[in-house]
């Protein structure tokens, strides 16, 4: 293999993804492939593993969701017995417990995009400001320590603390109020899962932005401050546009993966009491599809919900090319 | 966090030096400082409440009387709990799956990060396509239990480190700091006879020390914490890792009044202690804690998460 | 055999569906068993010992316990080989996810051959794929099994587990006699106190209540626990058996048999369940009731027991022993709880506790085995037969128990149990294996009762002198409509949970009942009992 970069020609803008198009275009662009091949062979060979697991581990079960459009009956075959057509469809569709999770969904997923996607931002940018060393670096191991906690001992975590007993209403009796029962009034649940959540990431999550800000050119602070600018201006002017790329991608996945709130964390923490608020597509999906069997049903909306993400996450990645010049791939 | 620190403290000393802070920005600062102590002392609390339980008397823990200080001091708890064989059992087992998980997972997010990395790469977009799609789509839990179980590798450590293997987000981080990379020290090894496999070796991995060490750290914490693939192909309680001991213990203790009713016969009456449960936890997350302040000066050095100009 | 059927369910899992469809509507195949007698007995009956005639060996789900963790060199495991020529291969679960286990073992086609613990109705998720073994088939492998159905009358419980095709599918424990264990217990120091007899029925509860608030005003006499994750759970339930209806809480039944309109009604919708609300919110709204019951955690209930602040709380033999007890002893020394019995209400006496346990499923595939006959018997014998129930409660005699001449059963010295011999060094549970959730439960009651303290007999005697309750008609459902009715039950449940609670708390008014009764039906309460009816005259059609 002789230099690859020297050979390497200017990038295009926007290759062919898919190799199977318009037949008489196909002759040459089989030739571009053996070139390819034939310069980066070694790079390919580094996919191999990746692509198996890709395969094996990743596309193998989605065959599995097949059960969407057949019935299945557990312990028959797995891929369902025969064909029903659109009928779970239909039945989620017309299912109205489906659009209360699917409502209380967007609503957690909102919440918790709108606070956990900007506080670390403005922790990064806090810390960035502190004089001391030696309180920086305290605060931050600390607020990386949550992240370690698995969701079992979060959730147990944060039962303690609300409980009648617990420390929170123990300061509520302090400060003369009477205690909630947090955990079992609905009107509560969005509060609790978005703080359990904030505090959990946002910490971990300042990691990336801090990473940033040490690739910001010192000269841009120099040039701003000869401009006259305060602090708060050179923030808004040099710092923020710094780490923007960063803020995108992350802005991106967080689009993503908006609908999948954290299940585990839901339904270790809900009750009946609270499902008006705290149950989600995921929470219902296994109470449903898990504990009564309903496999099929669950398979068909495991399958809405992907088109969802994955429409969110494209459209969020098209909205960000045009406007912003970034984007994941 | 040490380049981080220079700068920071670098952009401090220059600030001093030049113009003199204005009054607001001084009052920011210490504002800014009372309300990261403020965090502090709210991430902290919960950490201390769950020591000091560990050390307590159940009786002091039931009537909900531990907050920061240990009540009715005693560590029978600890001892209860370190003397369960299956404790050590399982928590050799956590330690195992996670080093062999961690080792396959960072071979094949690198490689394939490094691929994607190529901008010239024909079918590049492709190749992403991939392993975004797996993001949203993805089979559900009996299907995956039939290919693990079929595959064999049930009751093994690959039942937890195959299907794991790579992390889409852990992916595109470690692509993206792969593309910041300056072209020129590969080009040039290039020019050195270096083939691809020599240049990611001895040339990008050295310079990558970062981000290999925040995605060790990344990949290790998930695994450390996972519970449900080892539950779900694991069939022998010696085979399990010890969150999913801690998991039955919390749940044990919990479940004995929801089965109830008449339904479940009086055997099944579960009376674990608040205090086991607490030392369970602290038993579980310090060696975590230990282990990371040490891993920790690479983190911020490692993450350059950049999104492609395109 | 296990190996197999995994490569087959992959590659091969749509042909194997229909073969294993084809194959159960055979009715000639089902009987000839004449392959798959190795090991078994030629003669075995009620009263014989079960012995394979060759070692072997049966896969098992485990259901794990955290506080008896299961060990390989358990005494019950080496005893078990040695009685029987079985050896067990335990597929270990923690307790804690037990059911998802197993029902992702089943739908992958990778679960053991018996599959224990299993309630009414899970079983029935399984019953259309075939997965599981139609067990009534098989019945004259199991004499001791039939034998207690008839000694016991039992055929009215058993025909209750009836799916469509008049089969069931379930080997449930059973019980000679109902064994309800949970009721409310008061402070007897108060009613002596107040001279107030012990009541015995909802009214006189409502009566005690009455004259402990006048006697303490700043008390509520009553705060419950066991309010998770179900509000109020035994308690509901306890108020709606007494008020004839089949069970509410955390016994929650969507439906209960009206037998005098030969039809079943909606719990939740029942003017019955009307008036246990009423009664509960009486209780309230006149101070009786502490409102937290609903939603607070067990602890605090029992901090306010022991601290004085109420005088009632749901319980059954173990709390009062282990938590009400102890807790009291420190606080207030002067102070005895007692169960009272399980108070009768509008239904008359009952004993209203069912006589039938979890129970254990058979995978389909231990048909095809060659061993099929001795499994069938082997599972007669320890679950069924005196001398297995014997031995899986109370372990191997002059080792961890000893008999006298009459047949009373005393622990060894050193062997412990529910704190029953508190200097035994060994567990019978955790060192011995013994008295097992899984494979002890039911029985006679003398050997139900082996470990209970004296004054658990006298409560149990009290109600064993009550009748049991009447077992409503079996209404077994098809595969299509079990599909539909689970869909509607969760939001069903839901929202008479939420309802129950506001209507209790005074958060809605009871004129507002039949608004509810409305909404009920806006979740499809009407069609869900269609289905339920419906089913029923179908069974009394086909198989009554």
């Amino acid at each position: 293999m002789s230099s690859p970069g020297a050979l390497r020609p200017p990038p295009t803008a926007n290759p062919p993804a898919a190799p199977s198009g318009a037949r008489p275009v196909r002759r040459k662009r089989r030739r571009t492939w053996r070139q390819a091949l034939r310069r980066d062979w070694q790079l390919y060979s580094l996919a191999v593993l990746p692509l198996l697991f890709f395969l094996i581990f990743r596309y193998l079960p989605m065959l599995g969701n097949v059960i969407a459009f057949r019935r299945f009956r557990p312990g028959g075959s797995i891929f369902g017995d025969y064909w029903v057509g659109l009928r779970y469809i239909r039945m989620f569709l017309s299912d109205p417990t489906f659009w209360d999770v699917f409502t209380n969904t967007l609503v957690l997923g909102g919440l918790t995009l709108l606070f956990c996607f900007p506080l670390p931002i403005v922790l990064a940018l806090l810390l960035n400001e502190l004089r001391s060393t030696r309180l920086k670096r305290f605060v931050q191991s600390v607020s990386y320590l949550p992240h370690f906690l698995s969701i079992v001992i979060v959730a147990a975590m944060v039962m303690q603390l609300l409980s009648i007993d617990g420390t929170v209403n123990q300061l509520v009796r302090a400060v003369g109020g009477e205690a909630v029962p947090f955990l079992q009034q609905a009107g509560w649940f969005r509060s609790i899962y978005v703080s359990s959540e904030v505090w959990q990431t946002v910490g971990w999550g300042t990691i990336l932005y801090l990473a940033a800000l040490t690739t910001i050119d010192e000269d841009l602070y120099e040039a701003a401050r000869i401009d006259g600018a305060n602090r708060w201006r050179q923030t808004w002017h040099v710092t923020l546009p710094g780490i923007r790329p960063t803020m995108v991608t992350l802005l991106i996945l967080n689009i993503g993966t908006f609908m999948a709130v954290g299940f585990e964390k839901i339904l270790l923490l809900y009750n009946p009491l609270t499902y008006p608020t705290a149950d989600v597509i995921s929470t219902y999906l296994f109470r449903v599809g898990i504990v009564s069997n309903n496999f099929s049903y669950a398979a068909a909306i495991g399958l809405f919900e992907s088109v969802i993400g994955l429409t969110l996450v494209l459209s969020a990645n098209a909205i960000s090319r045009r406007a912003v010049g970034a984007s994941l791939w | 966090m040490v380049i981080a620190d220079r700068v920071a403290s670098r952009r401090v000393a220059r600030a001093r030096t030049g113009i003199r802070p204005s009054r607001g920005y001084r009052v920011f600062r210490v504002v800014n400082a009372i309300v990261l102590t403020g965090i502090v002392v709210v991430t902290l609390y919960p950490f201390v409440n769950i020591v000091a339980r560990s050390l307590s008397d159940n009786a002091y823990i039931v009537a909900g009387q531990v907050n920061l200080v240990p009540r009715g001091f005693n560590i029978a708890a600890y001892k209860a709990v370190m003397s369960d064989p299956l404790f050590w059992t399982n928590y050799r087992n956590t330690v195992f799956y996670t080093v062999v998980a961690t080792a396959v997972a960072l071979v094949l997010t690198t490689c394939y990060a490094y691929v994607l990395s190529k901008k010239h790469l024909k079918g590049r977009t492709a190749l992403v396509g991939i392993a975004v799609f797996t993001m949203f789509f993805s089979g559900g839990l009996i299907p995956n239990y039939v290919l693990v179980t079929s595959l064999g590798l049930k009751n093994t450590v690959w039942a937890i480190a195959l299907p794991n293997a790579i992390s889409v987000f852990n992916l595109l981080v470690m692509k993206a700091f792969f593309e910041s990379l300056p072209v020129e020290l590969e080009e040039a090894a290039a020019v050195d006879g270096l083939n691809t496999y020599g240049i990611l070796l001895r040339i990008v991995l050295p310079l990558s020390k970062a981000v290999v060490a925040t995605m060790l750290l990344f990949y290790a914490v998930s695994f450390w914490n996972s519970w449900f693939s080892a539950f779900l192909y694991m069939d022998q309680m010696d085979l399990l890792p010890v969150t999913v001991y801690l998991r039955n213990l919390i749940a044990g203790a919990t479940d004995a009044t929801s089965t109830g009713g008449g339904l479940g016969s009086a055997t099944d009456v579960v009376q674990s202690a608040a205090t086991i449960q607490a030392v369970t936890i602290v038993l579980t997350v310090l060696p975590i804690l230990t282990v990371y302040p040490f891993i920790q000066r690479y983190f911020v050095s490692g993450v350059m998460l950049g999104a492609v100009k395109g | 055999m296990v190996q197999l059927s995994r490569r087959h369910l992959l590659f091969a899992a749509g042909a194997a569906a229909v073969v294993s469809v084809a194959g159960c509507g055979d009715d000639a195949d089902k009987k000839d068993l004449t392959d798959n007698r190795v090991g078994a007995m030629d003669k075995y009956g009620v009263g014989d010992q079960f012995k394979a005639t060759t070692s072997v060996s049966f896969s098992m789900l485990y259901n794990n316990h955290p506080n008896y963790p299961l060990k390989n060199d358990w005494l019950f495991w080496s005893e078990l080989t040695k009685r029987t020529g079985v050896k067990i291969e335990p597929v270990a679960v923690p307790l804690s996810d037990y059911e998802q286990k197993r029902s992702v073992l089943i739908g992958a086609g990778d679960a053991p051959l018996i599959i224990p613990k299993t309630y009414h109705p899970q079983e029935e998720a399984y019953v259309s794929s075939g997965a599981i073994l139609p067990v009534s088939d098989y019945l004259d492998l199991m004499p001791n099994f039939t034998d207690s159905i008839e000694k016991w009358n039992l055929q009215p419980e058993i025909d209750a587990l009836r799916q469509e095709d008049g089969k069931f599918y379930l080997l449930p424990g059973l019980h000679e006699k109902p064994w309800q264990d949970y009721t409310l217990a008061v402070r007897m120091d108060i009613l002596e106190e107040l001279k107030i007899p012990v009541p015995q029925t909802w009214d006189d509860v409502y009566t005690m209540l009455k004259a402990m608030k006048a006697k303490y005003p700043n008390v509520y006499p009553f705060s419950d626990r066991f309010s998770k994750p179900n509000p109020a759970g035994n308690l509901l339930n306890m108020l709606a058996l007494a008020y004839g209806l089949e069970g509410a809480g955390w016994n929650f039944h969507h439906t209960s048999w009206d037998a005098s309109a030969k039809k079943f009604v909606y719990t939740g919708a029942s003017e019955k369940y009307k008036a246990v609300l009423e009664y509960l919110h009486k209780l309230v709204a006149e101070g009786l009731l502490d409102p937290e019951t609903f939603t607070q955690t067990d602890d605090q209930a029992r901090q306010k027991l022991a601290s004085g602040k109420s005088f009632v709380i749901s319980a059954n033999a173990q709390s009062i022993v282990n938590d009400y007890r102890p807790d009291m002893a420190k606080t207030l020394p002067n102070a005895r709880v007692a169960k009272i019995p399980f108070p009768i209400g509008p239904a008359g006496p009952m004993n209203p506790a069912s006589r039938l346990e979890n129970g254990i499923m058979i995978s389909t595939k231990a048909r095809d085995s060659k061993n099929f006959v001795a499994m069938m018997q082997f599972i007669d014998w320890l679950w069924y037969s005196e001398s297995g129930k014997e031995f899986a409660k109370w372990g191997v005699e002059g080792v961890t128990y000893t008999k006298d001449s009459s047949g009373k059963h005393t622990l060894a010295p050193d062997v412990d149990v529910l704190g029953l011999n508190p200097k035994g060094t060994k567990h019978l549970q955790k060192d011995f294996g013994f008295y097992n959730g899984i494979f002890a439960y039911g029985g006679k009651p003398e050997l139900v009762q082996g470990f209970f303290s004296p004054e658990e007999v006298e409560f149990q005697n009290v109600l064993n002198a009550r009748p049991p309750v009447p077992v409503p008609p079996p209404h077994p459902l098809s595969d299509a409509e079990r599909e539909q009715v689970t869909l509607w039950e969760t939001p069903l449940k839901d929202f008479v949970y939420g309802n129950s609670l506001k209507f209790i708390l005074g958060q809605r008014d009871l004129g507002e009942w039949d608004a509810y009764v409305n909404e009920l039906n806006g979740k499809n309460m009407g069609s869900y009992l269609d289905i339920i009816n419906k089913a029923y005259d179908r069974y009394q059609k086909n198989h009554g």
